[in-house]
């Protein structure tokens, strides 16, 4: 299954990437397509193409802040969770999207 | 209630992750320009020295649109495009009427809320195109206009003046409560939402002319990644190679002042690591407050030392944290692994 997120925290320096690489590593590993853009102090990077989106069955944002460009996820289902979320228990993120 | 609460935090942090690098730009430009001009009793002194006026004057208009940056995208983050215009007007506003931050940060809600209502009206679909780049600016800025200039404006400038006030003739025991409580917010979630909220606080009384606040949150800030890394160099034997390997990257977060190295080793302990680096950092900010150490740039740990007024008092405000949660966490990880020892020979 393919899945998108956006990862997204108050400074942008550390948290973000964080919990983008976590969030590709367990989504990997439970045999999800996963591609995670981040938006942090350097602004939107591997950033997610309209393809991307369309094929995506869902999208995760683990944010703190407001997700930038937000229109373009119009039509695909969200789950959104605050960032700690996907660093403490990123399992119990993907539990929600097999349920 | 609840759901309200947690879009408010939403909608302020979205505000300030934007605000901070104007901090960042007009604090270290201007630390820059009083380092290297003469002081005098009534400041630093630019007559000499135009270059150095010239960059602390771009210092100051970087702070001067942090305040519309800070209500601009707080106004974003609620209601989306259209809000920009009302928030930046606020937030320049708030800067005009000398309400500050406090008055940036309502204003940016309110300009928020009034484009959130503004854009569920219902119109005919030939008024439609104009109403995000016509009607709502116009009615949303003309509104904040007005509130902020004849009704919110002169109640909040007194407030933050007696807030500003209060902080500058704080007794010293007062200032130890405050950086007392402050260290340990900095410490608790490691760069989550609590360590956010003191690290702003100190970082816009930066920009109102008291850098003393954020002296106490820098030196918070970095005590507990160098303190876990100092403690796994300094008994080997308790930590597992893994945390040995965090611990090297601790201390180099911790030089760079990014609290988040703590975080493999509170996400394995939480019970006893998050109390020692609280204690650490809590010591720290009161070293640094009583001190007088000042931090001009919104961030911590010895990167910014260039940035910091009495720096002698800044590293020995570090290396006292730094002690204090290195030599903790380990007595209390022997005493653990004693415990289990006995456990086992009891069980043997």
């Amino acid at each position: 299954m393919k899945i998108v997120a956006v990862t997204a925290c108050p400074t942008g320096i550390a948290h973000t990437y964080m919990a983008a690489a976590r969030l590709e590593k367990v989504g990997k590993s439970l045999g999800f397509d996963i591609k995670v853009e981040t938006q942090g102090a350097m602004g939107i990077e591997n950033k997610l193409t309209e393809h991307d989106i369309s094929q995506a069955e869902f999208a995760i944002f683990a944010v703190d802040i407001a997700v930038e460009e937000r229109d373009r996820f119009n039509g695909v289902k969200v789950i959104q969770v605050p960032l700690q979320e996907a660093l403490k228990d990123p399992h119990s993120i993907f539990a929600k999207i097999q349920h | 209630m609840p759901e309200l609460l947690k879009n408010l935090r939403q909608h302020l942090l979205t505000g300030v992750s934007f605000a901070i690098p104007f901090i960042a730009c007009g604090g270290i430009l201007i630390a820059i320009a009083i380092a290297f001009a003469p002081m005098t009793p009534t400041g630093p002194d630019f007559s000499q020295t135009p270059w150095l006026r010239l960059i602390n004057d771009i210092g100051s208009i970087s702070f001067k649109l942090m305040l519309p940056v800070l209500a601009g995208y707080i106004a974003y983050s609620i209601a989306g495009k259209p809000a920009l215009v009302s928030g930046f007007l606020g937030g320049y506003l708030s800067d005009q009427v000398k309400a500050g931050f406090l008055g940036a940060m309502l204003a940016g809600l309110l300009a928020g809320y009034v484009v959130d209502l503004l854009k569920k009206i219902p119109v005919s679909k030939h008024f439609r195109p104009i109403m995000p780049i016509l009607v709502i600016p116009i009615l949303s800025g003309a509104f904040i206009g007005v509130v902020m200039l004849k009704v919110l404006g002169a109640p909040i400038h007194s407030l933050m003046a007696y807030a500003t006030d209060a902080l500058r003739a704080m007794s010293t025991g007062n200032s130890v409560v405050l950086a007392l409580i402050l260290g340990c917010m900095i410490a608790f979630d490691m760069g989550g939402p609590i360590n956010k909220t003191a690290f702003f606080f100190g970082a816009a009384m930066i920009t109102e002319g008291n850098p003393l606040i954020m002296g106490a949150c820098a030196a918070a800030i970095c005590t507990p990644p160098l303190g876990m890394g100092l403690a796994t160099l300094l008994q080997k034997g308790l930590w597992s190679p893994e945390e040995q390997e965090a611990g090297v990257a601790g201390i180099i977060m911790g030089l760079t002042g990014l609290t988040e190295g703590a975080i493999p080793f509170a996400a394995a302990d939480p019970i006893r690591v998050i109390p020692c680096i609280m204690s650490g950092s809590a010591i720290a900010a009161v070293i640094a407050m009583v001190g007088k150490v000042g931090d001009h740039a919104p961030h911590g740990g010895p990167i910014v030392l260039f940035a910091v007024d009495h720096r002698l008092a800044y590293l020995l405000a570090i290396v006292t944290g730094t002690i204090v949660t290195a030599v903790s966490i380990n007595l209390l990880k022997a005493r653990n692994q004693r415990l289990a020892e006995t456990r086992e020979e009891k069980a043997a």
